[in-house]
This record gives structure tokens, C-alpha cells and sequence, in this order.
């Protein structure tokens, strides 16, 4: 833990703290940012200096902003992508010394490092690694920068011609999804909780009102429960999955899901894959983020000399009261998402 | 030159402003290092600013210079959040002893390009102050003479007093600053005393009476220059109030704003404000200035449980122990058996069984032995408590202090060694000594704060007198009562008459000593005159009240207050025959003629013979010419015979004079006619 940090994720932790980077798109491109100029930078000379590196900036990150997980989750990928790399260059390598084995066959490339996992050293200096990391970085990048276009292209899918939708809050990610079901689909209703003390709801409410041929309704979330009778589904955006499944969501998430269990209705949580965390819900306390006082109740009022007063920032949502995750490669059950974190992340990283 | 490509937002902050009030702890470091919920209240101010936008900081420190430089030289090093995007200087010199000295060393440095926030050291906010330097710029667009915008909390009417809060009169439109008073700490004001002229000269006055003083201002370079050519400006509030005594002459506004509800701000200069300010940080009311955003260090330092416990990852303490509102840093161990509650526990604490700890304060490295009882105090670094101590409200433990077992305090200061002390004379304070290493310190402020304001009372200008510390803070719940009361007081002062304004006073005495001198030596009456309203044009009177004050100042001479054989109309009528020139000089329309009326009312009030012959005189005044026949008429009509009802009986004779000589007038009027006929 005695590393020193970047300058550049120094900045990057000041800018989150004061609010300047908001939204966790703009963190994971930042962070993303970071890991490149690492990548590129002369600091290292074998994967294993580079691994060193990445983790313990990501450390430093994750110390400081505990809450922001999807700062670790790209540190995993980053972290994954050069052992694969490093893989590939050995194997490559030992191909071309070993002649009896010329094809270079998927199968045998899966077996061969899966067999070889335990054993790789990674300090041996890799020619050709820089490149190679830069090239699939860019792929990453531009995975990252289409996730939100990919995740919207499938709303026609979900939602159909005069359904009432309930959303909450203001995800980015949910008003594109919106905007497109709008454009695709006729006679839509939408309604927007408006996620109290933030209000966030009202904005969401507001730019889709300039679309055409759609009906918003901005709601109280006292009101949630009384309008999930009518409602069709339930599409809400998510701070973080949880490796069970569960979400870290905006507070109120856990009362919509509630709400819909109640009624039947299906619960569709968008989100993107950097988002797939692979922590489990262990610590309660540590778990949330509490905001300020003065959401809640006045500071002048009289309660508030000896009240307790809590303002949360997030609710933990179960994965059962979820329906679908629908992420930038398709739809997945809540029981699917181990799957696609060990796709997503080595098992040697989940702890950094 | 970097100035003059943008320009950048600058800050002064002023470290060391109230040392006395923070003994012992003061004695031996800087107040503003002072740890405040583990974070030194200097780490609170620099982040308030980096929130707002400064670039550039100047930190003036006059004590312990050195330590404070060290402390941010240290902040950069750690990454302490104020450190990015913001450079800070500390600057400071021996010869600084006050607020005043620090701004006149400024200006001579000439480091301030334009405006600037001016905070103190131990200012806690999480405001954001761009809006209002933003209006600050605005005004000064507008008018050129904004010499600072002063910004204030609104408070609630329901927690105590720390000494913070005041009284302002502001103009609405402009939120320019008319009035400024301090509130005393341990008084409820029945009523407070405005000057006349605010209202006289402003349409639109609003009087803020609940007001916090957080220390942040927004000056413009004009403030500084101030402070230079006024060189008796000791305080910010010297500065306030003397511009606005000198208004015209120093040709500077001071402006307002107010903060809004949702931004707290608030000054630690007293241990009673430290431990309100503790507590609201504590229950996330300056978020984000909360212990888990980690403020100071860039790793989080604590982690959030339920009932505001705030817990280090390394502090080895049972979640039993922890009751409510508590901060626990690093390194620090409770042992089993030990409750504690509203308290902040500073690095490597380390506190023995079945211990009460509630609304204590303890910095790093403390030790508390078993069976100790500690309430609403202040244990400083390093301190060590032996076994069964009992420490109640409102002491304070300086550094590296040893109590004794079984030791008991209350409302004491005690101090390691017993040379520390710093005694505003200079002379040797004998302490009294409870430890080989625990020495109290002569309290100033001996008894129940109650006592306190008697003394207070007795003796103003001694202001050490009551410098406040922990207690059970209640809410006021029974204000309702306290209020009904104090109206009901208020009405009955208000009956007696008002005090003038002191301006009309001065101006009254000048004039009847003018008219005495004049009356005596025979002068001319147009020199009088003459004198008369260069007095006026001095003191800024209107024309109404000038014809008041003169019939005031002719009735005021010694001659007609104390008349030879108390024949009061003699004096009168020779008082008039030399002065009657100046008199008619004045009163010459009819709305002057109720003026002078008016002043012989308030006369009657004063004057008893003068009472007794007021029909007379008014006869005498009417008969000379001096008022008409209307005045009068008008003048009685107002006369509010509930009030007055005296004055209205013997007037009641002369009216219905007046009212039969004019029908006979009249009647001459109607003979004259017939006869004409």
C-alpha cells in the first residue's frame, strides 16, 4: 500500500470528489485514460511491472473512492487483457520453436493457457507486448464508447407499441433506450419517480417530453406503488452489479422493484458490462453512501438538534426482484452474471 | 506575465485570530492547526476555498508561522484534497498582532490583483462561493465605492449562543449595509437601539436579527488600501463600523448576502462552537466536509456505520462501545466495558475499562486509564488520565498533561507545565498544581455562565470574561413564552419617549448655546442665523427637524427654564423680542408653524412652568405672529386627547377663543357688507 500515485490519478480522484466527473461513463473513460498512458509510458519493461503498476494505482482508487467500483472494474479488464496477451506472444513464441504444432488451433490456444495458468511467469521481458495491449485497448475503448448505442439498439425488443413504462431517476443509459423506443414505437406512457432528494427524475422527465408521440408522467416515489398497477414494465439503470446479481442502484430502486414484485411486473435493469462488479454484498454499513442532512430536514428546524438524520445514496436491490439484465451484448438472468464474470475477469484478479 | 492573461480568484485566509479563547491548547501550537473531528480546522478552510474556485490562497499567519507552513507543506505531500488546483502561500511577520495589521501588510505587499475572499482560519462551510463573488463583481461594476460584500448564515432561533451572531440592518433592493451589531452572548435583548436616520434616509429597510457571522467576506481591493489609511482598524469589525460612521467621507458601501438554507457555515472561535461545529459535522450538515469523504488525506479513513459512527479500519474498538455520533481514527483502542457517545477519538488513543466518555474531545495519543468518567471536554495530545478521574463539563486538558488517579475537575483549564502560561500583563501567574505534570490555569471565568453576566454587565469593556465552553447544549424549546414576555416589555418602554438620535442632540445643545450667547451679547440675528444652519449643514438636518430643534433651543436657554421670580412669560416675551428675527426666519409656512408647535408640546413635557402657561404662550406666539390661526387649529385637532389631556384642557380655552374671534371676524366681515349696503 505505500505506492505513490499518479499524478494524472490524483487529478482524476479530486475531480470525482468535487463532482467535476459525474456519471459512471465519464469515470470508467477517465480511469480508461489513465491505464493507457500507463500502457504507453517507458515504466515498465515486463507484463508482471505492468500488472504491479495497474494494481496498485487502481488500489490507491479504490481507497479513495470506495464506492466507485467501475475504477476497479477496468483495472480487471486491463489486468486480464495482458495476461491474454502475454499468452498469446508465449504462445507464439514456442510455436515457432516447436515445429510440430504449426496450426495454431483455438482449441489448443484455450487448453494450452489454461493448462499453463499456474505456471506462467510473467516477468519474462515480452517483445511486441506494448503494441499489442494499445491494439486491443482500442478495441475496449471503442466497446466502451458503443455500449450505450448497443444496449439502446435492443429497445424495440422489449418494448412494444402502447405500454406503460416506470422509470426512476435520471441513467443515461435509460433515457437513450427511451429515446429510441420512442421513435421506434407509438402511443408509448412513461413514467418518471422523480427520485428524491436529488430530483433527478425531473430532467429525465423533461428531455423526453421533446419527443413526439409519447405521454410523460412525473411522479412522486410515494406515488410508485399506486402507478405499478398499470404499469407494463420496469426499466431502471443501475450504479453497479453485484456478483450475485443484486444491484447497487439509485435509493428508490428497492421500492420500485418491491413494487413490481408485488404486481408482476417485469423489472429490466440496463447495464453496460463495465458495471459488472465482482464483489459480493458482505459489509451493510460500508455498503451505501450517505449524503447530506440538509436533503432531508432543515437545519433550522427543531427535530434536528437530536435527530439522526440519513440521506442514502443507494439501495441494494436482491437479484431476485430482477428480471433481465440487458448489457451491451444482450439480455442475461440475474443467475447468469457469474458466467460473465469470469468471461469478463481472470479469477487471479478479483482481488487486486 | 500570468496576470495579465486571466484573471485568477484569489483568497486570503487568517490564521491566529482568536488565540485567548482557545487556552491551554493555544499556548503551545497554532489554533488554526487545531484538529476539529481529526482534521486541523485550517485543512476545513483551504478545502472551502478549493470548492469555490480560489487558485491561489495566502495564508496569514502571525504565531507559529513556521508550523503552519510545515502542516502545508505536508498537505501536498499527502495529496490533501485543497491541494489541487490551488496554490498556497503562507505568509506572516512578527510584527502582526491583529486582523488589521495583517490586511495593511497585504496591501504593502500588494499580492491582491482584484477581488478576493477573505476568510478566517477556523471557518467551516461548505458553501459555494463563486454566486457571490460573482455579485460582488457585479456591485462593484455598479458602484464603485463597494468596499466588501459580508456574507451571513441565517440561524435558528433555537440552539445557544456562541458569540457569533448579530444584528444587521440592510437595505433590501441593494443589500447594502446600514447597521451592524454584535449580540452579547449570555443576554437576551428585550429590544434593540437603532439610529433614526436608516429609516429616515431608506425606503426600504429589513433588520436581520438571527444572524450568523461565519468570518467570509468578499473584498474588494479598495479594502485593503482602506485598512492602510485608517490605521486605527484593529478588527473586521472596526472596519465595518467605521465605514459606516464614515460613509460620505471615506466614500465606501459595505454590501450583504446571505447564504442560502442548504449551505452550512459556521466559525469555531470558542470551545462551545467547537463542539456545536463537532457535532454538525458529525451528522452530515456540512457534507460534503463529513470524516468518511475523506476531507484531508486521499484515502478514506473511515468507514460509515449506523447512529453516525465513523470507525478506522485499524482502530481496534467493539461496536458495543460506540453508542451514537462518535469518530474513531487509526490506531486507536477501546477496551472492553466502556461506552461512549458524541465524541471524537483522535490517532492512537488508547482508553481502559468501563470508562463513560460523552461529548469528549480527545487528539492523538491520549490515554485514559480504567473506571475514568469524562464529560463535554477537551483532552489535548499526548495527555494521559489515571485511573477513576472524573472530569465534568467545561475543562480543558492541555498537551502532554498527567492527571493523577482519582482526580476531579469542573470548568477548569490545566496546563503541563507551569511556565506556559501567557498572561495578557505580563505577570507571573502563580498555578496551582494537581500533578507533577498538571498545573490549572487562574480561570477568568470562574462560575456558572449566568454569573458571568452580572459581571458582565458590571464591567463591558473586560471581554475575557466570558469566553465559553462545552456544556449540554438544549434546544430552547420554551421560546414561545420567553417572547410574549418580552413583547409585552417592549410596549411599555416604548411609551416613554425615545431617545434622539445622537446627531440632533449635538445639534440641539449647539443651537441653544448659539441663541444663549446671542440673546446675551445682542448679536444680530443674521449672524445667528448664519450660525445656526452652518450647525444644520454639519450635522445633516432636514428642514423639518431644524425648525423644531430652534423653538426647542429657544425654550431650552437657561433663561426660560430657570426665569428670574419664575415668571416664565416675562423671560418668554424677552426671550422673543431679541430672538424673534431668527424664530421668524424659520417658521414661516404653515407645516413650519405645527413644527413649532409640535416642539412646544414636547416643551410642556419637560418644562413645568412653561406646562402650566401654555395657553398663554400659544396666545403669545399668535399674537406675535409666530403661528397662525390654522396651525393651531390644525395642531390641536392631533392632539390625541387620551395622551395629552392636560394640555388639551388648557388649550381647550384659547381654541374656542380663536374660533369666536374668527366668527366675529366674521360678523365684522357681514357688518361690513351691510354697511356697505
Amino acid at each position: 500500500m505505500r505506492e505513490q500515485p499518479l499524478k494524472e490519478v490524483t487529478q482524476l480522484i479530486h475531480a470525482i470528489k468535487m463532482g467535476l466527473v459525474e456519471g459512471s461513463y465519464s469515470i470508467t473513460n477517465k480511469t480508461l485514460d489513465i491505464f493507457k498512458y500507463i500502457i504507453m509510458s517507458k515504466s515498465w519493461q515486463s507484463a508482471d511491472a505492468l500488472m504491479q503498476i495497474v494494481r496498485a494505482q487502481s488500489r490507491i482508487m479504490q481507497a479513495a473512492l470506495p464506492q466507485e467500483t467501475v475504477t476497479s472494474n477496468i483495472a480487471r479488464r486491463i489486468l486480464k487483457l495482458t495476461r491474454e496477451e502475454f499468452d498469446l506472444l508465449q504462445a507464439k513464441v514456442q510455436h515457432f520453436a516447436d515445429d510440430s504444432q504449426a496450426s495454431l488451433s483455438l482449441h489448443k490456444l484455450v487448453t494450452q493457457t489454461s493448462e499453463n495458468s499456474v505456471s506462467v511467469d510473467y516477468s519474462i521481458p515480452q517483445q511486441g507486448l506494448r503494441e499489442a495491449l494499445l491494439d486491443h485497448l482500442q478495441e475496449v475503448e471503442t466497446e466502451l464508447e458503443t455500449s450505450s448505442e448497443n444496449i439502446s439498439v435492443q429497445a424495440e425488443e422489449h418494448i412494444h407499441s402502447s405500454e406503460i413504462i416506470l422509470t426512476l431517476g435520471h441513467s443515461r443509459s435509460v433515457e437513450n433506450f427511451l429515446k429510441r423506443a420512442i421513435k421506434k414505437r407509438q402511443f408509448l406512457t412513461i413514467i418518471v419517480a422523480e427520485c428524491a432528494p436529488a430530483c433527478r427524475g425531473h430532467n429525465l422527465a423533461a428531455t423526453l417530453a421533446n419527443e413526439k408521440n409519447v405521454e410523460i408522467i412525473a411522479i412522486p416515489d410515494a406515488a410508485i406503488f399506486a402507478m405499478m398497477s398499470r404499469v407494463n414494465k420496469v426499466i431502471i439503470g443501475t450504479h453497479s452489479v453485484l456478483a450475485n446479481g443484486g444491484l447497487r442502484a439509485a435509493c428508490g430502486a428497492y421500492t420500485v422493484a418491491l413494487a413490481a414484485k408485488h404486481y408482476s411486473v417485469p423489472v429490466i435493469v440496463l447495464a453496460p458490462m463495465y458495471k459488472l462488479s465482482p464483489l459480493h454484498l458482505c459489509e451493510q454499513d460500508a455498503f451505501n453512501m450517505v449524503g447530506c442532512a440538509e436533503d432531508v430536514i432543515n437545519y433550522d428546524s427543531l427535530p434536528a438538534r437530536d435527530a439522526k438524520v440519513y440521506s442514502p445514496k443507494f439501495d441494494y436491490v436482491p437479484p431476485e426482484l430482477v428480471t433481465l439484465f440487458i448489457s451491451n451484448t444482450g439480455g442475461h438472468a440475474p443467475s447468469y452474471v457469474y458466467r460473465l464474470l469470469t468471461e469478463l475477469y481472470h479469477p487471479e484478479d478479483l482481488e487486486l | 506575465m500570468s496576470q495579465f492573461q486571466k484573471e485568477i480568484v484569489q483568497a486570503v485566509l487568517i490564521a491566529d485570530n482568536n488565540v485567548w479563547n482557545f487556552k491551554p491548547l493555544s499556548d503551545e501550537g497554532s489554533t488554526a492547526l487545531l484538529p476539529l473531528v481529526n482534521v486541523s480546522m485550517l485543512d476545513y478552510a483551504l478545502i472551502a476555498l478549493n470548492r469555490s474556485g480560489v487558485e491561489e490562497v495566502f495564508v496569514y499567519a502571525s504565531l507559529y508561522l513556521q508550523d503552519i507552513r510545515q502542516h502545508i507543506k505536508q498537505g501536498i505531500a499527502t495529496f490533501a484534497s485543497w491541494s489541487f488546483k490551488m496554490t498556497v502561500h503562507v505568509i506572516g511577520g512578527e510584527g502582526c498582532r491583529c486582523f488589521g495589521d495583517a490586511m495593511r501588510d497585504l496591501d504593502a505587499k500588494a499580492l491582491i490583483r482584484g477581488n478576493f475572499i477573505l476568510l478566517g482560519a477556523d471557518t467551516v462551510t461548505n458553501a459555494d462561493l463563486r454566486p457571490v463573488l460573482e455579485q460582488h463583481k457585479r456591485t462593484a461594476k455598479f458602484d464603485k465605492g463597494a468596499a466588501a460584500t459580508l456574507i451571513f448564515k441565517e440561524a435558528s432561533s433555537s440552539c445557544g449562543r456562541t458569540g457569533n451572531e448579530l444584528l444587521i440592518a440592510m437595505d433590501k433592493q441593494s443589500s447594502r449595509l446600514h447597521y451592524h451589531q454584535r449580540l452579547r452572548m449570555h443576554h437576551k435583548e428585550g429590544r434593540y437601539q437603532l439610529p433614526l436616520d436608516i429609516f429616515l434616509s431608506n425606503a426600504c429597510v429589513t433588520l436581520h436579527h438571527n444572524l450568523l457571522d461565519p468570518q467570509i467576506a468578499i473584498g474588494s481591493p479598495s479594502m485593503l488600501s482602506l485598512f492602510s489609511d485608517n490605521f486605527d482598524f484593529q478588527t473586521r469589525d472596526d472596519f465595518v463600523r467605521g465605514l459606516l460612521i464614515n460613509e460620505e467621507l471615506l466614500d465606501s458601501r459595505i454590501y450583504v448576502s446571505l447564504l442560502p438554507p442548504a449551505q452550512y457555515a459556521h466559525k469555531v472561535n470558542n470551545w462551545l462552537s467547537y463542539q456545536l461545529v463537532s457535532r454538525d459535522i458529525i451528522s452530515r450538515w456540512a457534507y460534503p466536509l463529513v470524516p468518511d469523504m475523506g476531507v484531508y488525506k486521499l484515502q478514506q479513513q473511515y468507514v460509515f456505520y449506523k447512529d453516525n459512527i465513523y470507525k478506522s479500519h485499524s482502530a481496534n474498538v467493539s461496536k458495543v462501545a460506540l453508542q451514537e455520533n462518535v469518530v474513531v481514527q487509526a490506531g486507536s483502542h477501546v477496551a472492553c466495558g466502556t461506552t461512549i457517545s458524541c465524541s471524537v477519538i483522535g490517532a492512537n488513543c488508547r482508553i481502559g475499562k468501563n470508562c463513560q466518555l460523552n461529548n469528549v474531545f480527545l487528539m492523538a495519543n491520549v490515554t485514559i486509564e480504567d473506571n475514568c468518567q469524562l464529560r463535554h471536554c477537551v483532552i489535548g495530545p499526548d495527555a494521559v488520565i489515571h485511573e477513576r478521574c472524573v472530569i465534568e463539563a467545561g475543562c480543558v486538558l492541555g498537551p502532554k498533561c498527567v492527571l493523577p488517579a482519582n482526580t476531579k475537575l469542573a470548568n477548569t483549564l490545566v496546563t503541563s507545565s507551569p511556565n506556559t502560561q501567557r498572561s495578557e500583563e505580563n505577570e507571573t501567574v502563580e498555578l496551582d498544581a494537581i500533578g507533577p505534570k498538571a498545573y490549572i490555569v487562574s480561570d477568568v471565568t470562574t462560575g456558572d455562565p449566568d454569573d458571568s453576566d452580572d459581571d458582565e454587565q458590571l464591567l463591558p469593556s473586560t471581554t475575557t470574561l466570558s469566553i465559553p465552553k462545552m456544556c449540554e447544549i438544549q434546544a430552547v424549546a420554551n421560546d414561545a413564552s420567553d417572547y410574549s414576555y418580552s413583547s409585552d416589555d417592549d410596549d411599555e418602554e416604548s411609551r416613554v419617549a425615545t431617545p434622539l438620535p445622537d446627531d440632533t442632540n449635538i445639534f440641539l445643545s449647539e443651537v441653544i448655546d448659539s441663541l444663549t450667547r446671542g440673546f446675551r451679547e445682542k448679536s444680530k440675528p443674521e449672524f445667528l442665523i448664519l450660525e445656526i444652519n452652518s450647525s444644520r449643514y454639519a450635522y445633516n438636518m432636514s428642514l423639518k427637524e431644524v425648525n423644531f430643534n430652534v423653538v426647542k433651543a429657544v425654550f431650552g436657554m437657561e433663561s426660560i427654564i430657570e426665569p428670574a421670580n419664575n415668571n416664565v412669560l416675562v423671560a418668554i416675551n424677552a426671550a422673543f423680542k431679541q430672538l424673534g428675527p431668527v424664530v421668524s426666519n424659520y417658521i414661516k409656512s404653515e407645516d413650519a408653524m405645527i413644527d413649532c408647535l409640535k416642539a412646544l408640546e414636547d416643551i410642556c413635557e419637560e418644562n413645568e412652568l412653561v406646562r402650566e402657561k401654555i395657553s398663554q404662550v400659544v396666545h403669545y406666539l399668535y399674537d406675535k405672529d409666530f403661528v397662525s390661526e390654522d396651525a393651531i387649529h390644525a395642531w390641536y385637532e392631533q392632539l390625541d386627547p387620551t395622551e395629552q389631556p392636560t394640555l388639551r384642557q388648557s388649550l381647550a380655552k384659547l381654541v374656542e377663543w380663536l374660533n369666536q374671534s374668527s366668527e366675529e371676524d366674521d360678523d365684522d366681515d357681514d357688518d361690513d357688507d351691510d354697511d356697505d349696503e
